[in-house]
């Protein structure tokens, strides 16, 4: 999948917008003030982690070789093509929680809906319309952004490479101060 | 064509459906089920606090998934016998006798609620859960009881508990031993209760309760001679297998009283399989046939049954217990054998802590989980571990399961556990050893620079 959701935890306020407009994207209405109402409550699929100094807004990876898929025993969990986000069919869910057991990340949960699992589905509709997922579209200082991943390795080879340039004009400078 | 017939049809009865279309796509598959609808078990807590109501709250496996398969669905009905020479079963379907014949045939009838032999425990406002219609009437009666006793050991009961105290009932939970008896060592057992305790979960142990009294429907309980007013009883006491139909059709059962099988899910007729809650299942690593009614079990072996009943020749060697859940904010985690489910398979077992991995220092958290405990064989392989958390359990939890799948050693394990550093330090080193560092700078500075850049890569 070339699509994901990069988490730059330095923009991170920590404010939660992500999480409630997560919520809201999910519910029955998908308008906030109707959605307070809702019955089951509206769950959110990702959720901003305290962790040390930062917050990190947590969901979903997608993982390519994905240990929920393979450990799922009745097939509920899949991804219909190589570029489509993992998406947990609750009809074949039977509820019995190995996914939430071997997620590396923890972002699988128990949904209030018959217990069956319920995790980020990558704004499979908001997307399809052609807009970012809800988090993504929520953040106020960008810390989450819809990347291409062959963009993102781009500029981060860009980025790495003007670093490395620092660094050596440094060293020169510094040798030339001796 | 080759027509399959399924009788049962919860998590391992379909599963074997959909397996056995999956692997021939031309054969007649049927599923025969008494249920009204295929009932998804794990949704009585949410059909108790409300979120769901009706049978179509808590279906699963839809017509329209079994459709895209081409699965035909007999319910609800009985089977009422099955002639293995002949190769036809008999159902009885809204009052009419019908015979269907087939070729292979899963049995996955499931199992009955076991209920303890308690003086009138037959009384009304004594509940089970095993099908839709008992669990409906869990429901219907905690509508107007303010207060309940919940039987049982088990996750489904503590589960249940849990959804009864949201719906604002005074709940006692009644154990005769300890809670989650066969998945945790006392100690965590202790621990939760501890835990439950603190959240207003009222624990009656030591023995179970004596009497359920009452006229014609339950008013109080007793245990240890205290009588407590109630009007709602739920046995979580666990089930038995239901192998009416497999005796029926001379299908030998096995010690614990289980459709006995062969590594293919097949039963000592051929061409006549069995899952799930009323068949036995190969525990992985001793290769033992134990009784293990659980639902991931069950749905893993009805894919093998299902393929094998469709023309596949799958053997497996057994099947891993893992399971999870999250209750009263405590999640619990167990993956393979217990001390308890060890001595089943007289396998014998050393119970060692499992301490939190040092914290970085920076960070917070400052207890990673509450309490973890490994399990390991006489050669110091890992067969077992256990681990509640409050938060971020998985995060542990997987490196657990992998541990126990893989039979890893302890020591192995742990130095792997407890600093996940270690592994990027050993890739360096690795890496500097083959170049001309080493040669340069020593083995000791190398190992100094790989430990600084490692730990540089942590931070």
């Amino acid at each position: 999948m070339d699509k994901a959701i990069m988490i730059n935890i330095e923009k991170c306020l920590a404010c939660k917008s992500c999480e409630i407009a997560c919520a809201v994207a999910h519910s029955k209405s998908g308008v906030l003030e109707e959605a307070v109402e809702e019955l089951p409550r509206p769950q959110r699929m990702v959720t901003v982690e305290a962790a040390g100094e930062f917050g990190v807004p947590l969901q979903c990876r997608h993982c390519e070789a994905a240990p929920c898929i393979e450990i799922c025993p009745t097939g509920a969990i899949q991804r219909f093509d190589e570029q489509a986000p993992v998406v947990v069919d609750a009809d074949l869910c039977i509820g019995c929680k190995l996914c939430m057991l071997i997620c590396p990340f923890g972002v699988l949960q128990i949904g209030p809906e018959g217990r069956a699992i319920i995790k980020c589905d990558m704004c499979l509709e908001r997307m399809g319309k052609g807009q970012e997922p809800a988090c993504v579209e929520a953040c106020p200082t960008g810390a989450l952004k819809l990347i291409s991943l062959k963009e993102a390795t781009k500029s981060k080879r860009r980025e790495a490479s003007k670093q490395l340039v620092k660094e050596v004009e440094q060293k020169k400078s510094k040798s030339e101060e001796k | 064509m080759r027509k399959i017939v399924i009788i049962g049809g919860s998590a391992a009865g379909m599963m074997a459906a959909i397996a056995a279309a999956e692997q021939d796509p031309d054969a007649e598959v049927t599923v025969v089920t008494r249920d009204r609808l295929p009932y998804r078990r794990p949704a009585i807590p949410a059909l108790i606090a409300g979120y769901i109501t009706g049978p179509a709250g808590a279906k699963i496996f839809s017509p329209e998934t079994l459709g895209r398969y081409n699965i035909e669905l007999i319910c609800p009905a009985e089977v009422t016998n099955i002639e293995p020479k002949s190769k036809v079963i008999s159902i009885l379907s809204n009052g009419k006798e019908e015979k269907l014949a087939y070729d292979a045939a899963v049995i996955a009838t499931g199992g009955h609620p076991l209920i303890p032999e308690i003086p009138g425990a037959d009384k009304k406002g004594v509940c089970t859960f095993t099908t839709y219609e008992a669990a409906a009437e869990i429901v219907e009666t905690a509508k107007t009881a303010s207060c309940a006793v919940v039987v049982g050991a088990g996750f489904i009961a503590l589960e249940i508990a849990e959804a009864l105290m949201y719906k604002g009932l005074d709940v006692y939970f009644n154990v005769r031993s300890r809670i989650l008896r066969k998945l945790v060592e006392p100690e965590v057992s202790e621990f939760l209760i501890h835990k439950f305790e603190q959240q207003g979960l009222r624990m009656l142990t030591g023995e179970a309760i004596s009497e359920v009294g009452g006229k014609s429907s339950v008013e109080y309980v007793v245990h240890k001679g205290n009588k407590i007013a109630t009007n709602l009883v739920v046995m979580g006491t666990g089930v038995k297998p239901n192998v009416a139909l497999a005796e029926k059709c001379s299908i030998e059962l096995g010690p614990s009283g289980a459709v006995k099988l062969d590594n293919r899910m097949q039963t000592s007729v051929v061409g006549i399989y069995a899952v799930g809650d009323c068949a036995e299942s190969p525990d992985l690593g001793t290769g033992r046939f134990v009784y293990s009614p659980v639902g991931s079990i069950g749905a893993s072996a009805g894919k093998i049954a299902g393929r094998n009943t469709a023309g596949a020749n799958q053997e497996t060697a057994g099947f891993l217990r893992a399971q999870a859940d999250q209750i009263l904010g405590m999640q619990i985690f167990s993956i393979g054998h217990s001390t308890t489910s060890a001595k089943e398979v007289s396998l014998k077992v050393n119970v060692h802590d499992l301490s939190p991995p040092e914290s970085t220092g920076k960070e917070r958290i400052t207890k990673p989980f509450e309490v973890a405990k490994l399990l390991t064989d006489d050669n110091d392989k890992i067969v077992g571990a256990q681990l509640v958390a409050k938060k971020y359990g998985a995060q542990f939890a997987w490196q657990l399961y992998g541990a126990v799948l893989a039979r890893e050693n302890r020591e192995e394990f742990l130095e792997r556990f407890n600093s996940p550093r270690m592994k990027v330090a050993e890739a360096l080193v690795h890496a500097i050893k083959s170049t001309v560092v080493v040669e340069s700078v020593g083995e000791d500075k190398a190992l100094a620079l790989a430990d600084t850049a490692s730990q540089e890569n942590t931070n």
